[in-house]
C-alpha cells in the first residue's frame, strides 16, 4: 500500500484501478444487503381473507321478493392488528336467498335499494343496478357482488368477501 | 500572526468537493492512516441508523395500547424484522462508542486547532446520539422501556431549579403514559435525527473556518514550498486514497455489526403492563456506567451526575479550541491538547471502570444472577411465544340486528380460556350468573365504563384489587398465559348489551 499513500504518481496503474474498485464494491455490497433486507420487511402482508361463517338471518324470516338489508360483522386481520368491521349486504329471498355486497363495485360506496324504482342505486356516482344485482346503467363496470353463502341450522350464513373495485373482472382482496 | 486566512472568520463556505470529509491533506501514512477512518465507520453508522429507523417507524405505533405489539410483530410476524430492529439496536451502541474513538483521533491530529467546527460538531453529536439512545430505549414499551422512562423521569426530575415541571414536560403528564410514548417517539424520530443532520449536513456540505476567536494554523507547513499544481495533484490522491480507506474500513464494520446483530436480536420482554415487582432493570450497554454510578451517589446528587456532569463535560470539550488562553499557557506549553487529553482519559477510565464493575457485580451476587437469568428467560419463552395481533375495535355493534348477532354475542365465539376459567361465574357470553346467593356481573358492555380497555382488563386478570373489585373476582396472573389473557379481554371488549 506504501506506493499507493504518499504519491499521485501510480507506478502501476492495474493495481491501482483494482485498488480504487474495492471501495465501490464494499458500499455496493453493504447498500444491496441492507436493500434486501428493506425489500423483504416492507413487502405488503398478505392477510388470508376469512374463511369464518357468518350469521346473516334465520331462513325461516326471509320470504317475498324485495332485497333484505342486513348487516354483518366480520373480522377483518392486518398485520399486527385484527378489527372488526361492518359491513352491509342484502340477502335476495326471491333469488334462493343469494347474498349480494352493498359495495358499489365502481368507487365503493355503498348502494342501497330503491323501492319505487326497483333498482339498488349507487348514490355517489349513480350506478343502478337490478334486483338480481346486474348492472342497468352508469359508470360500474360489473354488476354487484355476490357474496359466497350456505345455510346451516336454519340460519343463512355468509363468508365476507371484499373485491377489488372499478374493474370487469371480480377479484377478491386479498 | 495574521495570515490572509485569519481574515475570513466566520463566512460561509461551500466545501468544494463535499465527500472529502474526513481528510485533511497528506502526513498520514502506515499504520495511522488505517486508524484515522473513524470518520468513515461513524457516517456509515449513522446511516445504518437512519435506513433501520426509518424501516421500523414503517410498523411502530407510538401509543401504550400498540407500541409492544408493533414492536413485537417486527420481531415475531416480520421477515428481516429483527435483524433490522437488532442492527438498529447494537447500533445505537456502536455510534457512541465509534464517536468517542472519532474524537481521539481528532485530539490526536489537533483537530481543535486545525478544525475547530469538526472538533465542535463531533462534540455535539456524541451528545445527540447519548440523547437519541436515551429516548429510543422507551419506545418498545417492554418493562425494559418502562424501566428506562421511569429512571429518565427521575433523573429529570431531581434537577436544580426547573426538576418538577420538565418531568411534567417530559412525561407529558403527571404519570407514565400513553403521552410520554408520543413524546419520546417526536423526540427520537423527529427532533433528535433532524439536529443530527443539521449537524453533519453543515459538515459535509458547508466549511467554516475556524470560529472567531480561534487561531487558525496551517496543518502542514512543508507542503507551502510545493508548486502549486503539483500540490493540488498530491492531495487529489491522497484525499482518494484516504476515503478508500474509510470506504473499507466502515464496511468491515458494518460486516461486523450485520453479524452481530444475525447472532444477537435486540432484547424485547412481556409487554410494560405485566410489570412484576421483582424485575431488575439494566439499561442499554452505553448507559451502564451511569446505571452503576447512581449506586454511589445519594439520591439527592442523581441528576448531577447523569445530566449536568456528562453535560459539563460535554460543553468543556466544545470549548476546548478556545481554551488556548493566557492563564492556561502558564500552567502548559499544550493547554489545549493536554486539557483534552485528560478530560478523554478520565472519560475512558471512569466509564470503563464503571462498566466492567457492573457487569462484574451483577455475576457476583447470586440472587442478581439468578433474577437476570429468569428475565433472559423469559424474555426468550416470549419471543418463542406466537405473535398475538391486536384487537381493535371498530365495528358500532349496536346497530347490528338480533338476528344477525345473537343477544351479547360479538362476532367471534369467546375464547377457549374464557370457556374454561370465567365461564362459570360470568356466562357463556358475559351474560352474568348467579350462584346461590353470589350474583356475578355480566360484561356486557364493560368496555363502555372507564379504566376497562384491553389493557385494562388483563390488568384486572392480573390483579383485581388494583382496579378495586373484590373477591370472589380472583387474580389470574399465574393461571393463565399472557396471550390468552389478551385473547380474553379482547373478546370481552366486543361484548354489547342487548337490545
Amino acid at each position: 500500500m506504501r506506493d499507493n499513500d504518499s504519491s499521485g504518481l501510480a507506478p502501476d496503474k492495474s493495481r491501482r484501478a483494482f485498488v480504487l474498485l474495492l471501495p465501490f464494491a464494499a458500499l455496493g455490497g453493504m447498500f444491496a444487503t441492507v436493500a434486501t433486507a428493506a425489500f423483504r420487511f416492507l413487502r405488503p402482508v398478505v392477510s388470508a381473507s376469512s374463511e369464518k361463517w357468518i350469521d346473516v338471518a334465520q331462513v325461516a324470516e326471509l320470504s317475498g321478493n324485495k332485497p333484505v338489508a342486513r348487516k354483518i360483522v366480520a373480522e377483518q386481520a392486518a398485520g399486527w392488528a385484527k378489527s372488526l368491521a361492518e359491513h352491509s349486504v342484502y340477502v335476495l329471498p326471491g333469488k334462493n336467498n343469494q347474498v349480494l355486497s352493498a359495495v358499489c363495485p365502481h368507487e365503493g360506496c355503498e348502494v342501497s335499494w330503491r323501492d319505487d324504482e326497483s333498482v339498488f342505486a349507487c348514490p355517489c356516482h349513480d350506478s343502478d343496478f337490478a334486483v338480481d344485482g346486474r348492472r342497468i346503467s352508469g359508470p360500474a363496470r360489473r354488476g354487484l357482488d355476490l357474496l359466497p353463502s350456505r345455510v346451516a341450522d336454519g340460519k343463512l350464513q355468509v363468508q365476507y368477501q371484499s373485491f377489488i373495485n372499478n374493474t370487469q373482472e371480480r377479484t377478491p382482496r386479498g | 500572526m495574521i495570515s490572509p486566512r485569519d481574515t475570513d472568520f466566520g463566512e460561509l463556505k461551500i466545501a468544494p468537493r463535499p465527500f472529502s470529509v474526513g481528510v485533511d491533506a497528506g502526513g498520514s501514512t502506515g499504520w495511522r492512516c488505517w486508524v484515522w477512518t473513524t470518520t468513515g465507520v461513524v457516517l456509515m453508522l449513522l446511516l445504518v441508523q437512519f435506513i433501520t429507523g426509518l424501516l421500523l417507524a414503517f410498523y411502530y405505533v407510538p401509543s401504550a395500547d400498540h407500541a409492544h405489539t408493533t414492536v413485537s410483530f417486527i420481531e415475531k410476524a416480520l421477515p428481516a424484522g429483527p435483524w433490522i430492529r437488532a442492527l438498529h439496536h447494537h447500533g445505537s451502541q456502536w455510534l457512541p462508542l465509534f464517536l468517542f474513538l472519532h474524537l481521539l483521533e481528532l485530539l490526536w491530529r489537533g483537530a481543535y486547532r486545525t478544525r475547530a467546527a469538526r472538533w465542535i460538531a463531533t462534540v455535539v453529536l456524541l451528545g445527540l446520539v447519548m440523547a437519541a439512545g436515551a429516548t429510543g430505549y422507551s419506545l418498545p414499551w417492554d418493562l425494559r422501556a418502562f424501566f428506562s422512562t421511569r429512571v429518565a423521569e427521575g433523573i429529570v426530575n431531581g434537577l436544580p431549579l426547573v426538576g418538577s415541571s420538565a418531568r411534567a414536560w417530559l412525561l407529558g403528564s403527571n404519570e407514565i403514559s400513553t403521552l410520554t410514548i408520543s413524546r419520546f417517539f417526536a423526540l427520537h424520530v423527529l427532533l433528535t435525527p433532524l439536529l443530527i443532520l443539521l449537524v453533519v449536513g453543515w459538515q459535509l456540505f458547508v466549511r467554516r473556518s475556524n470560529p472567531p476567536g480561534v487561531t487558525a494554523e496551517e496543518e502542514h507547513s512543508e507542503n507551502k514550498a510545493e508548486s502549486p499544481i503539483k500540490k493540488i495533484s498530491r492531495s487529489r490522491a491522497v484525499v482518494v486514497n484516504q476515503q478508500t480507506r474509510n470506504v473499507l474500513m466502515a464496511a468491515v464494520v458494518f460486516l461486523l455489526l450485520g453479524l452481530y446483530s444475525h447472532k444477537f436480536p435486540a432484547p424485547l420482554g412481556p409487554s410494560a403492563s405485566n410489570a412484576t415487582a421483582d424485575y431488575l432493570p439494566r439499561p442499554g450497554a452505553q448507559f451502564v456506567w451511569l446505571y452503576q454510578t447512581l449506586k454511589y451517589v445519594p439520591g439527592a446528587w442523581g441528576s448531577l451526575v447523569g445530566v449536568v456532569l456528562p453535560g459539563l463535560v460535554l460543553l468543556m470539550l466544545a470549548m476546548l479550541p478556545w481554551l488556548n488562553r493566557k492563564p492556561f499557557r502558564r500552567i502548559t506549553n499544550r493547554p489545549r491538547r493536554n486539557i483534552g487529553a485528560v478530560i478523554l482519559s478520565l472519560s475512558i477510565v471512569f466509564i470503563t471502570s464503571m462498566t466492567l464493575i457492573s457487569y462484574v457485580s451483577d455475576r457476583r451476587d447470586p440472587r442478581t444472577r439468578q433474577q437476570l437469568a429468569v428475565q433472559v428467560a423469559e424474555e426468550a419463552a416470549f419471543r418463542r411465544e406466537p405473535f398475538v395481533p391486536a384487537m381493535l375495535k371498530e365495528a358500532d355493534t349496536a346497530n347490528v340486528p338480533a338476528s344477525a348477532a345473537s343477544p351479547g354475542m360479538s362476532a367471534t365465539g369467546p375464547p377457549l380460556a374464557y370457556t374454561k376459567l370465567c365461564a362459570t361465574c360470568h356466562g357463556e357470553h358475559g351474560e352474568g350468573a348467579r350462584q346461590g346467593t353470589l350474583k356475578f356481573p355480566p360484561l356486557l358492555s364493560v368496555a363502555e365504563k372507564p379504566r376497562r380497555s384491553v389493557a385494562d382488563i388483563v390488568g384486572i386478570l392480573n390483579d383485581p384489587t388494583a382496579y378495586g373489585l373484590e373477591p370472589p373476582m380472583k387474580s389470574f396472573a399465574t393461571k393463565l398465559r399472557d396471550d390468552e389473557k389478551r385473547e380474553i379481554a379482547a373478546w370481552v371488549v366486543t361484548l354489547k348489551t342487548t337490545r
